[in-house]
This record gives structure tokens, sequence and C-alpha cells, in this order.
């Protein structure tokens, strides 16, 4: 369970959260929208604690994590996987070396067996092809699998984090990428996708918040945001018949 | 900007060139990191530097070269080339063309990471960006620096020499003569301490500036070129302030 309770944040005078109240299990699929520099990658950084809030506190499990330290926040980290925007792959390392990266420091794995846990891993998300190119090398949509990857190579995260992991991506990509995340989610652990493509949340998520000015304009399910008469979310969803049908 | 944000800047600023230096000496280490900062620190900065050092070597020596010989003293052109380039130039130009080369490229990809969340990734995956980011370069300028400037200075006099010899008909003899007497302990110890400072100052001043990347494509540029600037202030400065102390700690009378 992750809970906020009453969180502000402001990157120095700009104010990107105000007072946000929001609890969301692990099992919950979640997707956050919003437009542009409205806070999305804010509240994932946040759950993380990459940053921390001016005001209120932010509970892992019941666990505060806005007094600890940043030695003490790797097991809460541990309990995730976290794609970020763009894949955030290192590009000065190809492929194998970015999945492998987490493997080579925490586990005593042989190279015969890092080069078959990366291969396995790589071909979970089909991208085993890929293994010994650079990122730049990569198309957008295998970008974001290696990326997918890596966030899987060590153990069993308890919930997935994902920001924009469809955007810029062509339709067909869109939707693999869609339905990788539906699959990772099969077992019932959930995920927060943090996305401005209404179309993409739709098929994904069961659960939508809609940021607005710092505040949950929106919190429900997908018949609430389809008949919202919220103007603003009205505009964002009026999105998709110009996009035509997306993922 | 306000002095608030300044002194809360210059406080993060130091906070970070203190855990780089003791990053050196405590665990983890990254060895890896440390090799191929290297690599790229050294080996790929000597062609430059050959080049920038030996042209400042061969215009030095033939300024020299006009005004001594106007007054009949030329043999002293090996000497005064060799103390300048020991102890001054050969340090300087070798840590400004580094600030350029090396400097500039650790504050960019730092920024790049941070707005790619590279960072923020080796944060979660449970890595000390200090750590594996800062200190490794910390270490290759600290190693790669005096060496490049070993060399430098080295190229400078030869640059010297030959404008001794070929244009001011000088004996090439009694130019090496006159550098082997002053390189004395005092001329190298006054020439050898800097680069190990410069190193230090501009890698710590490059990896906080790219760091604290903010804002996309104008926030990157900004903090690059805010890097290089500083990194040549400071050392033209702590030169300055360096030479003042050593010569007197090594007992030269000004
Ligand atoms: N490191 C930073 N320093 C200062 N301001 C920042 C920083 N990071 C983000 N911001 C600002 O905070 C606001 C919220 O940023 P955030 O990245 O959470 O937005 P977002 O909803 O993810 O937007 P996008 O769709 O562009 O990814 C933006 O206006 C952004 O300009
Ligand atoms: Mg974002």
């Amino acid at each position: 369970m992750i809970v906020f309770d009453g969180v502000s944040f402001s990157y120095g005078s700009r104010r990107v959260l105000r007072d946000v109240h929001l609890s969301v299990g692990f099992h919950e699929r979640v997707a956050v929208l919003g437009g542009s520099g409205e806070g999305k990658t804010t509240i994932l950084r946040l759950i993380l604690g990459l940053i921390k809030p001016d005001e209120g506190r932010i509970l892992i499990e019941g666990d505060d994590i806005t007094a600890k330290r940043e030695e003490e926040l790797r097991d809460v980290r541990m309990k995730f996987s976290i794609v970020f925007q763009e894949g955030a792959l290192f590009d000065s390392l190809d492929v194998k070396e970015n999945v492998a990266y987490c493997l080579r420091e925490y586990t005593s794995m042989s190279e015969e067996e890092i080069d078959s846990r990366v291969r396995e891993i790589l071909g979970s998300v089909g991208v085993e092809q890929a293994i010994h190119l650079m990122p730049e090398e990569l198309s957008g949509g295998m970008h974001r699998r290696v990326s997918i990857a890596r966030s899987l190579a060590l153990g069993t995260p308890k919930m997935f984090l994902y920001d924009e992991p469809t955007t810029g991506l062509d339709p067909v990509n869109a939707d693999n990428i869609c339905r990788l995340i539906a699959d990772l989610s099969k077992d019932g652990r959930g995920f927060i996708m943090v996305t401005h493509k209404v179309s993409d949340a739709l098929k994904v998520a069961d659960r939508f918040i809609f940021l607005k000015d710092g505040s949950l304009l929106f919190d429900g399910d997908s018949r609430g945001l389809l008949h919202t008469d919220a103007p603003e979310i009205r505009m964002f969803i009026e999105e998709i018949g110009h996009q035509g049908q997306g993922c | 900007m306000d002095i608030k944000a300044l002194l809360s800047d210059l406080q993060n600023f130091y906070t970070l060139a203190y855990r780089g230096l003791l990053g050196i000496v405590r665990r983890p280490f990254y060895f890896k990191d440390a090799m191929i900062q290297m690599d790229y620190a050294g080996a790929g900065s000597l062609v430059i530097v050959f080049i920038v050092d030996l042209f400042v070597g061969m215009a030095l020596s033939l300024q020299l070269s006009a005004e001594l010989s106007s007054l009949g003293m030329k043999m002293y052109i090996g000497m005064i080339v060799g103390i300048s380039v020991v102890r001054e130039l050969g340090p300087v130009v070798t840590a400004l063309v580094f600030t350029g080369r090396v400097g500039a490229g650790m504050a960019s990809e730092l920024g790049s990471m941070v707005l790619g969340h590279q960072v923020d990734t080796i944060r979660v995956f449970g890595f000390d960006p200090v750590k594996k980011l800062v200190v490794p370069r910390i270490v290759s300028s600290l190693i790669m620096l005096p060496a490049l400037t070993v060399i430098g200075v080295a190229v400078s006099l030869l640059g010297g020499y030959y404008i001794a010899v070929f244009v001011s008909h000088q004996s090439g003899t009694f130019y090496w003569s006159s550098i082997r007497n002053i390189l004395t302990m005092e001329n190298v110890l006054a020439g050898a301490i800097k680069p190990f400072i410069f190193g230090y100052l501009i890698s710590s001043i490059c990896c906080y500036m790219g760091l604290s990347t903010k804002g996309g494509a104008v926030g990157l540029r900004q903090s690059t070129t805010m890097a290089v600037v500083m990194s040549i202030v400071m050392i033209i400065i702590s030169d300055f302030l360096l030479t003042r102390v050593l010569l007197y700690v090594l007992g030269f009378s000004v």
C-alpha cells in the first residue's frame, strides 16, 4: 500500500503538488493522467524517495519513507520496478550490460550465468536479438522493452512503475508495450502507469487519477472518467478521437 | 541569484567535493568505472595536449629569443623557457586544455544523465551516484592531469628547443644543460603540486555542475558553460595563490 498523506512538493518556487491525499494498493492497476508538467513524474520520484515532500508524509506498507536516509531507502526501492520516461538506459553500456548492471553488483553469478539470465529476461520481453546493440541503435519500442527487462533483472518487484511507457511510439509498438504491461501484471501485481495518452491508459488500467494544478481532479474508474463533466478531462478524452485508436 | 541560493549552492558543492575525495579511500570502489574515465581523460587527451603545449613552448621561445637577442643574452633562453614552462605554463596550459576537453565532457555527460533519469536509475538500483559517478572522475583527473602535465612540459621544452636551435641558432647542448640546471627540487615541486590541485578542482566543479543540471537542453548548456567558466577562473586564481604559497614555502625570494 502506498499512501500520500497531505503531500506538497515544489521545485524551488514552482509548486508542483499541493496537499495530495492518495492511497494505492500494490495490486491496483492505476493510470496517472495529466498534461505536460503537471507533476506526474514527480509523483513517481516521491514514491521512490528520490525527492522528499516539503509537507506531508509518504507511507509504503505503513513505513514512513519521508524521514529515511538514502541507505535505508534501498529496501523500499527494491519493492518496485521502475521504467523511467524515455527508458533511461545507460547509453555508455550495451543492452547486455544495462540488464546485467544490478546482477554484477548484487549477485555472485559467473559470466555464463549472467549471460543466460540476461538472455532469459530479454527473451521474456521479446528483444533477445538486441543483446549486443548499444541503446542508440535501438528503436523506440525496443528501448522501452530493454528498460522493462532491466527493471526486472533483480528478483520480483511487488509493483511496477511506468513513466510514459508508450509516449513517442507508433500505435503498433505502443499497443505491444501495453500488452507487455498487462502481461506482467497478470499474476495480480499492480502498476502505476504515468501517461498523457488516455487511450493507452484505458487499455490497461482500471483506476484513473487525473492531475491538474497540483491536485487530484479525478480519481475513479473508466466509466467515471469517460462520463465526467470536468472540461479539462473532457479535452483530454476527446484527444482519443483525434489520435485514432492508439493502443 | 539571491545570496541564500548562492550559499546553499556553495555548501552543496563543498559537500560533493569532500565526499568525492573521501570516496577515494572508502568502500565501495568501482575500479572499472575509474579505468574507463582514465582512458577517456588520459589517452584521449594526449594528442591535444601534445599540440597545444608544443606550440606554447615554441611561441614562448620565439618571443624570448627576439627580446633576449636585442639585449645580447640569447644564451639565457633555455633557462627562462625552462623555468616558465616547468613552474607555470606547463601546468596551467595543460589544465586549461583538460578543462575544455575532459571537464566539459564530464559536465555535459552527467547533465544529460540527470535529465534522462539515468542518475535516478542509479539511485533506485541502490548505488550512490557520488561513488559511482563522481569518485571515478576525480580519481581519473588526479592521476591523469599530472601525467598529462609531465608530458605537456616535456613537449613544451621540445618546442622551445626547436626554436632555440633552428631559428635562434643557439647550441642545443647548452639549451638542454640550462634546462637540466633549472630542474632543481624546488622548481620541480613548484610545478608538480599544481596539477593535483587543478585536477581536483576541475573534476569536482564539473561533476557538481553536471549533477545540478535542470531544465532540458537550455539547462544543459548553462551547466556545461558554467562548469567550464568556473573551472577556468578557479584554475587561474588558484594558480596565483598556489604560486604565492609555494614560492614562500620552497624558500624563493621574490
Ligand atoms: N529538477 C527540477 N528542477 C526544477 N523544476 C523541475 C525539475 N523537474 C521537474 N521540474 C518542473 O516541475 C514540474 C513537474 O514536473 P514533472 O516532471 O513531474 O512533470 P510531468 O507531469 O512528468 O511532465 P511531462 O509530461 O513533461 O513528463 C514541471 O513544470 C517541471 O518543469
Ligand atoms: Mg514526466
